[in-house]
């Protein structure tokens, strides 16, 4: 499966997408500097606690690495099929099953890590801000860090399996634009954050989504080997 | 094991329309097989069967010797083939395609790359994409990934597309040696008749997704060569008189009222005498060769055999 993994990789130059990623982080500390220092953003997102601030900087990330998966999702999978490349992979002798499942393990792996780095980053970035320009009064301790590392931790979990639920769409037709607008309209459903306050605060949520994420995956890989590959 | 693949009564519908309707056929090892049909026949559609890419309606199908189920992988692995047109990861340089083919396949000779890219005469291309490929140059690189990992069934589908004629031969030549020498099976489709004939041992002949007939070459060849057609008004005489007075008996009347003889052992002037010693009447005689063309379109058509 590690094998399938790599060649995936280099098939389909996964170090873009890592600058993409980087670039994307850089973007998202912009934006909460931005928050952070204008008065407008002030009133509807009051930066008071560091719980509120990285609750922010969550539900950004989030966002990013949704949309970001169906991107993935769209050419390691999508694109084979619309390219029709996917008749020279299944002329392979390796389950097809497997092949498919290296490619969900990618854009899987790929968000739950990217998710994690960003908020690092980004968290990492705004305490570095905030010693400078005290932007939050109350101070960083220990207690309060490890239990804002534990919440990005499983809120990324969860939105590395809920991440797959564009492929459902994207399937469908073998189309790249119904798989990005459906991840876009997950993020619309998931990412609100209003006065610190998301639907992906309530537990139930995430793990629901997850879990049709996770089903998804399953259904797509189930039935692989016994239809036809394209119409 | 006497066959590489056989298919038994495979079929296969779309919206309840059969698109390939019990096709029976048989791939001897180290022959030349080639699926001669008109656009539309069915020939990929046949190939994507054996390939496992669709799956059949009904029927079955036996590759070396093992029946093929939805997860006979390891049958994928001796085989090299190219169906409909050749795809590949077109940002990626034809090199690099070649070397994650190896890698799926399993086969770790790294040097047949530059092998096969020799065999198909491709060469030069190293840094370019291969959407920067013509054609011609794709369906090279096409033969060339379908043969790099010596397989034991080769299948082509109309690999001679987008080729110009000095390609055509270049790789006609290719396919016999690989025949020859590698002992390759070969399953080819096209839809020139020129193509087919010059480089197959077995015909197949395809059309509205049924199989007109599976005839070996050599048996064609046989059914073309040269005969004395006579006209006479009185058939039945004449062939009495072939047979009882000059042993004749590859004789056959057509409906026309003509005789016709496939012996060329006897001179016409010795034919002629003996008839009209026996007083039959001879109207008109003219040595004539049945033409493959003739042979095929009679098929395509229909007619049953020409001679």
């Amino acid at each position: 499966m590690l094998k399938l993994m790599k060649l995936e990789m280099r098939k389909f130059r996964i170090g873009g997408y890592v600058w993409g990623a980087i670039v994307a982080n850089i973007l998202i500390l912009g934006f909460i500097f931005l928050i952070s220092f204008t008065t407008e953003f002030k009133e509807e997102l009051p930066f008071n606690s560091y719980d509120m601030v990285f609750s922010v900087i969550d539900t950004f990330v989030r966002a990013t690495y949704i949309v970001f998966a169906s991107v993935l999702i769209s050419r390691l999978i999508i694109d084979e099929y619309r390219s029709k490349s996917i008749t020279v992979l299944f002329m392979y002798p390796i389950n097809r099953k497997k092949l498919i499942a290296a490619k969900l393990l990618i854009v899987v792996l790929f968000t739950l890590v990217a998710d994690i780095v960003a908020n690092l980053f980004v968290g990492l970035g705004f305490y570095i801000l905030n010693l400078s320009v005290s932007v939050i009064p109350e101070p960083l301790t220990g207690a309060i860090a490890v239990q804002l590392i534990l919440k990005f931790m499983m809120s990324a979990l969860a939105t590395s399996f809920l991440s797959l639920i564009p492929l459902y769409f994207g399937m469908r037709k073998h189309s790249i634009a119904a798989t990005i607008v459906s991840s876009l309209i997950v993020v619309g459903i998931i990412c609100q954050n209003v006065n610190g306050f998301t639907l992906y605060s309530i537990i139930a949520v995430p793990i629901g989504f997850a879990l049709l994420g996770a089903g998804i995956a399953y259904m797509a890989i189930r039935n692989i080997e016994h239809v036809d590959v394209l119409k | 094991m006497t066959y590489i693949v056989r298919t038994k009564q495979l079929t296969r519908a779309y919206m309840g329309k059969e698109v390939v309707s019990n096709v029976n056929i048989n791939i001897k090892p180290g022959e030349i097989y080639g699926m001669l049909g008109p656009n539309g026949a069915g020939k990929t559609t046949v190939m994507k069967m054996i390939t496992n890419l669709i799956k059949p309606t009904a029927g079955e199908i036996e590759i070396f010797g093992e029946r093929l189920t939805d997860t006979s992988y390891r049958q994928l692995g001796r085989m090299g083939t190219i169906i409909e047109h050749p795809i590949f990861y077109d940002k990626l340089t034809a090199r690099e395609n070649l070397d994650l083919h190896c890698e799926y396949m399993g086969y770790h000779n790294k040097k047949s790359i530059d092998k096969a890219l020799e065999l198909v005469n491709l060469q030069g291309i190293d840094h370019k994409a291969v959407k920067e490929f013509s054609m011609g140059m794709k369906q090279r690189l096409g033969i060339a990934r379908a043969i790099m990992t010596k397989p034991e069934l080769l299948i082509l589908d109309e690999p001679i597309n987008g080729l110009d004629p000095l390609g055509i031969k270049e790789l006609r030549d290719l396919f016999k040696m690989l025949c020859k020498q590698y002992g390759i099976t070969i399953l080819i489709s096209s839809h020139i008749l020129g193509e087919i004939e010059l480089i197959a041992d077995t015909i197949a002949v395809m059309n509205d997704g049924k199989l007109l007939q599976e005839v070996t070459m050599e048996h064609i060849v046989q059914q073309t060569s040269e005969y004395i057609e006579i006209t006479t008004n009185d058939c039945s005489k004449a062939a009495y008189v072939l047979e009882h007075h000059l042993n004749i008996s590859n004789v056959r009347i057509t409906d026309e009222g003509q005789v016709r003889i496939y012996d060329s052992r006897i001179p016409q002037s010795e034919l002629m005498k003996t008839l009209v010693l026996h007083d039959v009447a001879i109207e008109a005689v003219h040595k004539k060769k049945g033409s493959l063309e003739d042979y095929f379109l009679s098929i395509l058509n229909g007619g049953g055999i020409v001679a």
